[in-house]
């Protein structure tokens, strides 16, 4: 059971159906506003972006997803920066270029849990239906990256990179043709999917979250099923607080 | 020369079908549109390339991609058409077996016989089974002994689940580990006079057949497992393959084709989208309820009375989430979730008969619950993204969204809980070929036209405060439901495309030929040698998991097709 699996099948369910249910004002007592400072961008050859592009990429990534040079309050918590979410982006562009394609990585173990090879290194060939999807799927997304990155440039007045943080910020918050949605979509899959898809460099996104990732074939006790971890309490403050009373003011 | 059997699909249905008919010696081929992720299916222990991958799953890899096969929902004849992914049963080699947590109760006595026990409801088309719940106790003891199910039957309650559907022997293997969510939420459900147990599964606790127990990994629900000690319809498919039947992977079947009162032949595209055609004897339809419906109308089969594909049903999922604040809950490892309640799915449910008399209906019920279950990262993510769209418009990402995902609220310290809603059966509830959506194939897809009853607006105005209830008596901090149907009511879930993969109905089993579509055995109406063997034939939904029914159905009617004909 996915909890709030409905999300997946239709974008407007969910809890962004919720909103007609709260009151305005306790909406706007929710928000919060916040501003860093920091740089970054390298030099890497891609299969789809151009240099610039992929930069764009990495700057705007890196104000979704901040590490610790992107936003002091993140000092010792990488970002999508440090998991290399630019290439797992890129990768997913150029996925058809790449032979067996990079959409699905393969099975049934990697390395990563007692198992001497990874075999999800080695991707699987696609059906013709599936290449039919994903031809006209990247099609898009890559027309959409193209029109995207052109678009945060010119709202930044010409190149998005030379922006202030805060200005990023200002633009991407304004979601221009669904891009930042997008992009902020793909940049949580290079963020937290297993790193043979191009991200989650050296497993950042896993650790950051103690998240353990794939467990086969090693698998869990039986104790550890079944019993208490022990207490962890979680403490609500700043957005998490704003979380728990959205929900509970929920019908 | 043996006679050819022709098997569309290899689901829990279709492969239970070949199984039975390979086994009384007939030349059984078995198409299967989708891919075969298996190697050596015919061995103790297959191989396969599902694993422990959240973006795998969430790219689909065992459903149709739903740019390449898509359907089409509405929500009424009037409304805006949707395009896209709608309930999308896995369509592989194995079907909705694969995408499974294995939860395999029995229908209840009241769901076989549901007119003459319980009666009729206006508006809707209530209908016994062509079998009761007695007649049908062995096949279900043989599927459970064939498919590996776990559960201890001594445990069950007594009211309402072995009321309604007694036990006589116990089941192959003992109940696995339960899962500490699911006991806290257990012990919730007691407190408030509600009666939970560990939930039969198949899912191996055990070695069992020649494949291993299972080892907790956690990526269970939705995802192939990596192991296979869960298996469903490749236990059947397992034994066809022994008794020489043939699986083709990648081979759509479009058309039925018929001569008078006889189907002679299959046409199918191959993956190339090459034409061929297959004769045969006899044609199983089992390609789930939607698309076997959509492959009788693709096929002109005949239809005097306009009945094929209407009367489909969905269960509805409405959904509970707690979160706990004093400790992670480690929802992500073990069987999705172990525990069970049974009490919402009794029509006598304290407050239930009142609260219909209040609905203007005789009576509703919902169904059961599985208590426990959370989402991976990347759908806690995504929850998130949009919370933070409603939390802080003016920067919904950032600093905050990490400080929730290092919260984990909606992972490890989530228990979901999901009620399985009754669906009845309504004429207007249909499955037809859309008039312009094509697949990448070229062929008409399905388009669903689907909106709940008074009956199912009821009930889940009813039982949704429940959900609630039972998670803050477990002790949640904070405790909400999500209603999954579209009412008046809860306009938040306007717009929605039914996202449930229980599908049934649309060809249902039944006496008169003017009210089914197919007789007491799942035969056709008016072919004699094409039968159904999957969900489509149910004449009603029942409120608990369908698959374990549908192959105790298709084994019953099965068994007598060979002689039939």
């Amino acid at each position: 059971m996915a909890v709030f699996h409905r999300r997946q099948v239709l974008q407007a369910a969910g809890f962004a159906g919720l909103a007609v249910l709260f009151p305005p004002e306790l909406l706007a007592a929710c928000s919060t506003a916040s501003s860093p400072t920091a740089d970054g961008a390298k030099g890497q050859s891609f299969l789809v972006l151009d240099a610039h592009e992929a930069r764009v990429v990495e700057e705007a990534t890196s104000r979704l997803i901040p590490g610790p040079d992107d936003d002091p309050s993140e000092a010792g918590h990488p970002g999508a920066r440090e998991a290399n979410v630019t290439r797992y982006i890129d990768t997913m562009l150029g996925a058809l270029e790449l032979s067996p394609p990079r959409i699905f990585a393969g099975g049934p173990f990697s390395n990563r849990s007692g198992w001497p090879v990874d075999d999800m290194a080695k991707f699987l060939a696609l059906t013709p239906a599936q290449v039919s999807g994903w031809t006209l799927r990247l099609a898009g997304f890559r027309a959409r990256y193209r029109a995207g990155i052109k678009t945060l440039d010119r709202m930044a007045g010409g190149d998005f990179i030379a922006a202030s943080r805060e200005k990023m910020d200002e633009i991407l918050a304004q979601d221009p043709g669904g891009f930042m949605t997008l992009l902020f979509t793909h940049a949580i899959e290079g963020m937290y999917s297993a790193p043979e898809y191009g991200g989650n460099a050296g497993l950042a996104g896993w650790h950051e979250i103690s998240w353990p990732g794939d467990r086969q074939p090693r698998g869990y006790s039986e104790d550890a099923v079944s019993l208490s971890d022990g207490p962890d309490a979680y403490v609500p403050k700043g957005i998490g607080a704003q979380l728990l009373q959205l929900l509970r003011t929920s019908p | 020369m043996a006679r050819r059997a022709l098997v569309v699909g290899s689901g829990p249905g279709g492969s239970v079908a070949a199984m039975v008919l390979a086994r009384a010696s007939w030349d059984v081929t078995i198409f299967e549109k989708g891919a075969n992720y298996f190697t050596d299916l015919s061995s103790d222990r297959p191989g396969t390339v599902f694993s422990n991958d959240e973006l795998k799953k969430s790219r689909a890899f065992s459903q149709p991609d739903p740019s390449a096969e898509p359907r089409v929902f509405r929500a009424s004849p009037q409304a805006q058409p949707f395009t896209g992914a709608v309930q999308s049963l896995p369509q592989t080699v194995g079907g909705g077996t694969v995408h499974w947590d294995a939860k395999t109760p029995r229908l209840w006595d009241i769901d076989f016989k549901k007119l003459s026990l319980l009666g009729p409801v206006p508006g809707a088309d209530i209908a016994d089974w062509p079998f009761d719940y007695g007649e049908i106790s062995p096949y279900y003891e043989q599927i459970e002994e064939l498919i590996g199910v776990a559960g201890d039957v001594h445990l069950f309650p007594k009211k309402p689940t072995l009321t309604h559907a007694p036990r006589t022997r116990p089941l192959p293997m003992a109940a696995g580990p339960p899962e500490y969510s699911s006991l806290l939420v257990s012990e919730g459900c007691s407190r408030v006079g509600l009666h939970p147990f560990l939930a039969p599964m198949a899912i191996n606790s055990r070695p069992y057949q020649g494949r291993p127990r299972c080892d907790n990994c956690g990526f269970c629900s939705g995802y192939g497992c990596p192991i296979l000690a869960r298996v469903g319809a490749l236990a059947p498919l397992r034994e066809a393959l022994r008794s020489g039947a043939e699986l083709r992977a990648g081979a759509m079947v479009v058309k039925i084709e018929t001569n008078g009162r006889k189907a002679t032949a299959v046409d199918w595209l191959d993956n190339e989208n090459e034409r061929h055609t297959e004769s045969g004897d006899l044609v199983v339809l089992a390609a789930n309820a939607i698309e076997t419906a959509r492959l009788a109308l693709l096929s002109g089969l005949p239809d005097p009375y306009d009945l094929t594909g209407r009367r489909v049903m969905f269960h509805w999922f409405s959904e509970g989430s707690g979160i706990f604040l004093s400790e992670r809950l480690h929802n992500y490892r073990g069987r999705d979730h172990t525990h069970d309640i049974d009490d919402f799915a009794d029509p006598d449910f304290p407050g239930a008969r009142k609260a219909a008399k209040v609905a203007g209906l005789p009576y509703f019920r919902a169904g059961k619950v599985e208590l426990g279950g959370t989402q991976l990262p990347l759908d806690e993510a995504s929850s998130y993204q949009e919370i933070l769209r409603l939390l802080a418009p003016q920067k919904p990402f950032g600093a905050d969204f990490k400080r929730l995902m290092r919260s984990s609220l909606l992972r490890d310290r989530l228990c979901g809980i999901e009620l399985i809603g009754e669906d009845l059966p309504y004429a207007t509830n249909r499955v037809d070929l859309d008039p312009t959506v094509r697949d990448w194939r070229g062929i008409p897809v399905a388009r669903v036209t689907y909106g709940p009853g008074p009956s199912e607006i009821a009930a889940q105005a009813f039982y949704m405060p429940w959900l609630v209830k039972l998670l803050k008596a477990a002790g949640a901090d904070v405790a909400i439901s999500i209603p999954e149907l579209p009412s008046s009511r809860f306009p938040i879930a306007q717009d929605q495309v039914p996202a449930t993969e229980h599908v049934m109905g649309g060809m249902p089993m039944g006496e008169n030929p003017r009210t089914s579509v197919t007789d007491p055995h799942g035969r056709h109406h008016h072919l004699d040698n094409v039968f159904v063997a999957d969900g489509a034939a149910f004449p009603t939904s029942g409120g608990h998991n369908p698959t374990l029914t549908i192959m105790a159905t298709a084994l019953r009617q099965a068994t007598t097709w060979a002689a039939s004909i």
